[in-house]
């Protein structure tokens, strides 16, 4: 009987699942969960409620107790009331997405969730997730007016874009007889950067692919600097990491080196041997990216078509990163 | 899931208040359980509670075990069984606080609390007062309190808080659970009877009788049925309840005899007015079938054939085990076998050999008056002469029950003064019979109905004179007249009132002469009355009465109207609140968005009003005038929003036009 539940259970939810944010249909912008988009159903603890209120109910007929009914119907009743409440604990909080911070593959792509509550009603113990995880790793609580930030993880493996797995918000606030959940597929997407190369050649220095190289870059020790994405965990200062400790809170800093100069860096994707392959080469270039700034050479770029004069400083940093990011995929927008 | 026990000072919290309730819900048990089952429970729970506080391990199951199975042996024990009601209840609470120190996922904690909702109800069996009414909405209240307090995840409210979270829950549960009470179909239990609950703690009239035998009688406030009377009932001192007649005693006991013939002829004539009434009768699973002494005809009880004996017994050939109802007529001036001789009138003269001989002997000189009425007068005379006083918690009396009674102790209730009239008439050569039933019955003024509780129950005598036929003799109202007269209340405190042992102190205001303690007391009386009434004997057919009151007053036209016009309010007030809560002006913008968005130029959410035209303005998708207004419309939109407000009060019409040009 309880498998059989559960086997509705499951199929309710595939059910409900595929019709409700049909796959494409993103949701874009603020999304307000209406009662419409919540659903509900009786947890395992709830389906327990229920049968202790048959055995209410018999042993009140059975023994023919006056407030033996009175209580069935009052606990009868509390469950109904935390039925509402449940729903009320989600319903007609406000969605946005927020930032996505662009990452590099095989780092954690961090989706922030913004999750307003616009209503006088205090809400607890909110859960959310992707939907295919089946115990929720985030809670908040949203107090009246306020909105709390919740930050989903997704490991990512390829460059490019990445868009995230439908989210589910759930409740089971405040009795945990009922399971409120809804869909929220957000409109964002996640812009994910070509892993750096360990071990990659050094700079090339020279302008070319590498043929007058000034290794002392990785010899010049000039100071540590703050950990930027990116850095090779062989460039992290261990010891000034170890000494720094939790009064700067325990931040991460990078081994400094100088070392080259004077010439003109050109990164330039054509010049790298053809032998490589594609995801190689892009990996190479984004190593080269993260090193040239790191070591503050104003570096030009190269990518196929694309041309860009030599520079230096974050947004150069990012706008060569996203062409190698998206180099050779279709929907580059 | 794993609770994260113990370490976190929440979670000992949430135990804390967790064995709180438990102890609320466990502490009304403890009037009935067995002292040991108390003090082990107790003892489980103080335990919890230094594990909790001490942040010690919980113990291991090969501890637990042993005593889990030493209780059920002890239940055992002290109950002879392991089912029924009794040791049913006494087991579920040994669960509990068993399950206390067996507690390790959140699923526990349900099974627990879960638990202790079935233990309220169990309460139950033993009190349905409101009193427990009151501990009943406590209960629920700590539970769910207790529930709420696990499901947070982040920071806890105070216990002040929860509680008044809990009690808004419970506050507008009530009102639905009252509806549901009102409505939900009832029917009549039981469904099954557990083996033990049959001649369980249910006191009623039994068919024997041991003066002395027992030392307390259980007061049931039970009623054992209840009676509406067509005109003015009876005085009190009239309402003689008839049930089992006892004629044979072996010395200790008195019991029926065989019953040989069923009452052909009766011989009973009735003279004077006819009382008519009806008679609701709870379910006794006995046989007997009460009427007012003494009925002119067979009452007819729907569904069940009546038997009489010749001593005038009404009895059912099954035993009614549901609530029946029967009218029935009676008349209090009656003549009873009035014939010259008693055909078995040796039946009604046995008395055993050997036992007491002072009695038998003061009954045999009794002899010596040519009259029996003298005989019986004598009797009555000393009764009321001696000290004989009256009371519910006789001393227990040896093998000469009755010498015993009527030279030493000289105390006792109903049983007592029937029995030893009894004996002594039988001793005197008068034919006598103990005759059973209830006696009196309590108006209630709220309704006119009279209930009859078992408290009421009652023994008293009747003797048969040549010429007169069997007369009622009462030797108690000679002792007592105010038992008979103003019923048991005044005769003998009563119990406290609910139930609690604490309102004791509000008693004796009985018979007090303050008005305004008289006036407290009715109301007490009244809402106890209204209580069994509405509460604890919200019968089936009392429900159909409802329902059909309640139909009669929902379906007629003005209820539809006031719900229909309340209805409407409701809408109206929605739909204006709504209509304030969103600006037109902003709900033009929205419209707006939406149609560009239609022709492909969906606003992007980060965007605003002017970035929003500014891309508008540069879209060629759009045809020159509609991006013409639609940027006009999104500028002025901006300005509006953004600048200090300037009272434009031809926008809104402005914008409408503009929204209208854009296609």
């Amino acid at each position: 009987m309880a498998q059989a539940v559960w086997n509705l259970r499951g199929r309710l939810r595939r059910a409900t699942g595929a019709w409700l944010p049909r796959a494409g249909t993103l949701d874009d912008g603020e999304v307000i969960l209406k009662q419409r988009r919540v659903f509900i159903l009786p947890t395992r603890a709830g389906l327990g409620f229920a049968l202790l209120l048959m055995v209410l109910l018999i042993g009140s007929i059975n023994y023919m107790l006056g407030l033996g009914f009175g209580l069935t119907f009052l606990a009868l009743s509390c469950a109904l009331v935390d039925m509402v409440a449940t729903n009320r604990n989600l319903a007609h909080l406000a969605l946005q997405q927020g930032r996505v911070a662009p990452v590099f593959a095989g780092q954690e792509a961090q989706f922030e969730l913004q999750v307003f509550n616009r209503t006088r009603l205090a809400r607890y113990a909110v859960r959310a997730d992707f939907a295919d995880v089946r115990e929720p790793r985030h809670v908040a609580d949203i107090a009246p007016g306020t909105h709390a930030i919740l930050t989903l993880a997704v490991p990512t493996l390829q460059r490019g874009w990445l868009a995230p797995e439908r989210v589910k918000l759930s409740t089971r606030f405040p009795l945990g007889l009922f399971n409120a959940w809804s869909y929220w597929r957000p409109a964002t997407r996640a812009l994910v950067y070509p892993r750096p190369e360990d071990g990659a050649p050094p700079l090339p220095l020279d302008g070319g692919g590498g043929g007058k190289l000034r290794a002392a870059g990785h010899d010049d020790f000039a100071g540590v600097r703050n950990y930027q994405a990116g850095d090779s965990p062989r460039q992290l200062a261990w010891r000034q990491i170890a000494r720094l400790g939790s009064e700067y809170g325990g931040a991460l800093v990078s081994k400094h080196f100088e070392g080259g100069g004077g010439d003109q860096l050109v990164l330039d994707f054509d010049a790298l041997p053809a032998s490589l392959d594609l995801d190689t080469r892009l990996s190479r270039m984004t190593r080269w990216v993260l090193d040239a700034e790191s070591r503050a050479l104003p570096y030009a770029f190269r990518l196929g078509a694309l041309r860009f004069d030599p520079a230096l400083g974050a947004a150069h940093q990012a706008a060569c990163l996203r062409a190698l990011a998206l180099y050779g995929i279709e929907d580059a927008a | 899931m794993k609770l994260p026990a113990i370490a976190l000072s929440r979670d000992k919290a949430d135990t804390l208040l967790l064995l709180g309730t438990a102890v609320l819900v466990l502490a009304p048990h403890t009037l009935h359980l067995p002292l040991w089952v108390s003090l082990l429970c107790g003892a489980t729970l103080a335990w919890r509670a230094a594990i909790t506080l001490r942040g010690k391990r919980m113990p291991p199951a090969l501890v637990l075990l042993p005593v889990a199975v030493a209780a059920m042996a002890g239940v055992q024990f002290s109950y002879q069984t392991l089912l029924g009601k009794d040791a049913g209840v006494a087991m579920l609470v040994l669960l509990v606080a068993f399950k206390m120190l067996e507690m390790h996922a959140r699923r526990d904690l349900f099974v627990v609390i879960f638990l202790c909702f079935f233990l309220v109800l169990t309460n139950f069996f033993y009190a349905q007062g409101i009193g427990s009414a009151l501990l009943m909405a406590a209960s629920v209240l700590l539970l769910l309190a207790t529930q709420l307090s696990f499901q947070f995840t982040g920071a806890v409210p105070p216990l002040r808080t929860r509680l008044a979270m809990a009690g808004r829950m419970l506050a507008f549960a009530a009102p639905i659970a009252i509806v549901l009470f009102v409505v939900f179909p009832r029917i009549h239990g039981p469904l099954w009877s557990m083996p033990g609950d049959a001649g369980g703690a249910r006191s009623g009239l039994s068919e024997q009788m041991a003066p002395g035998q027992m030392s307390n009688l259980a007061l049931s406030e039970e009623p054992a049925f209840r009676v509406r009377f067509e005109g003015r009932p009876p005085v009190q001192a009239q309402l003689y309840w008839r049930g089992p007649v006892l004629d044979f005693f072996d010395g200790l006991t008195w019991s029926r005899g065989a019953s040989r013939a069923s009452g052909r002829d009766l011989h009973l004539s009735v003279g004077g007015e006819s009382i008519d009434y009806e008679v609701t009768l709870e379910p006794s699973q006995s046989r007997w079938v009460f009427t007012l002494e003494m009925p002119g005809a067979l009452p007819e009880v729907p569904g069940h054939a009546l038997r009489i004996s010749p001593q005038f017994e009404l009895t059912s050939t099954e035993p009614l085990s549901s609530r029946v109802r029967y009218r029935a007529s009676s008349h209090l001036e009656f003549a009873f076998q009035r014939g010259p001789t008693l055909d078995d009138a040796g039946r009604w003269l046995l008395l055993p050999y050997g036992f007491n001989p002072r009695a038998l002997a003061a009954g045999r000189a009794l002899r010596q008056l040519a009259d029996p009425a003298q005989r019986v007068e004598a009797v009555l005379k000393g009764f009321r002469e001696q000290p004989f006083h009256y009371t519910l918690a006789p001393p227990l009396l040896g093998r000469h029950t009755v010498d015993e009674f009527l030279y030493a102790t000289r105390s006792g209730f109903c049983e007592h003064y029937s029995g030893a009239f009894v004996f002594l008439m039988r001793a005197a050569g008068v034919p006598a019979r103990v005759v059973t039933g209830y006696q009196g019955g309590e108006i209630n003024p709220l309704d006119g109905f009279m209930t009859v509780r078992q408290s009421d129950a009652h023994a008293w005598a009747e003797v048969w004179i040549a010429g007169h036929g069997w007369q009622r003799i009462d030797p108690t109202a000679a002792v007592a007249p105010e038992r008979v007269q103003r019923g048991l209340d005044a005769s003998v405190p009563r119990p406290p009132p609910f139930g609690i042992e604490a309102l004791r102190g509000m008693n004796p205001f009985q018979g007090s002469s303050n008005a305004w303690m008289a006036q407290l007391r009715n109301a007490v009386n009244a809402a106890n009355n209204g209580w069994n009434q509405w509460v604890l004997n919200y019968t089936p057919e009392r429900q159909r009465d409802v329902v059909r009151e309640l139909q009669r007053m929902l379906f007629g036209w003005p209820f539809i109207a006031l719900l229909a016009s309340a209805c409407c309010a409701v809408l109206l007030l929605r739909y204006l609140r709504r209509r304030g809560e969103t600006d037109p002006v902003d709900a033009l913008y929205s419209a707006m968005c939406k149609r560009l968005a239609m022709l492909g130029l969906a606003r992007a959410p980060d965007e605003g009003p002017s970035a929003y035209a500014a891309r508008v303005a540069d879209a060629d998708t759009l045809s020159p005038e509609s991006r013409g207004a639609a940027s006009e419309f999104l500028r002025r939109y901006s300005a509006w929003r953004y600048a200090p407000p300037a009272a434009d009060p031809r926008l809104k019409a402005t914008l409408k036009s503009l929204l209208l040009l854009v296609k």
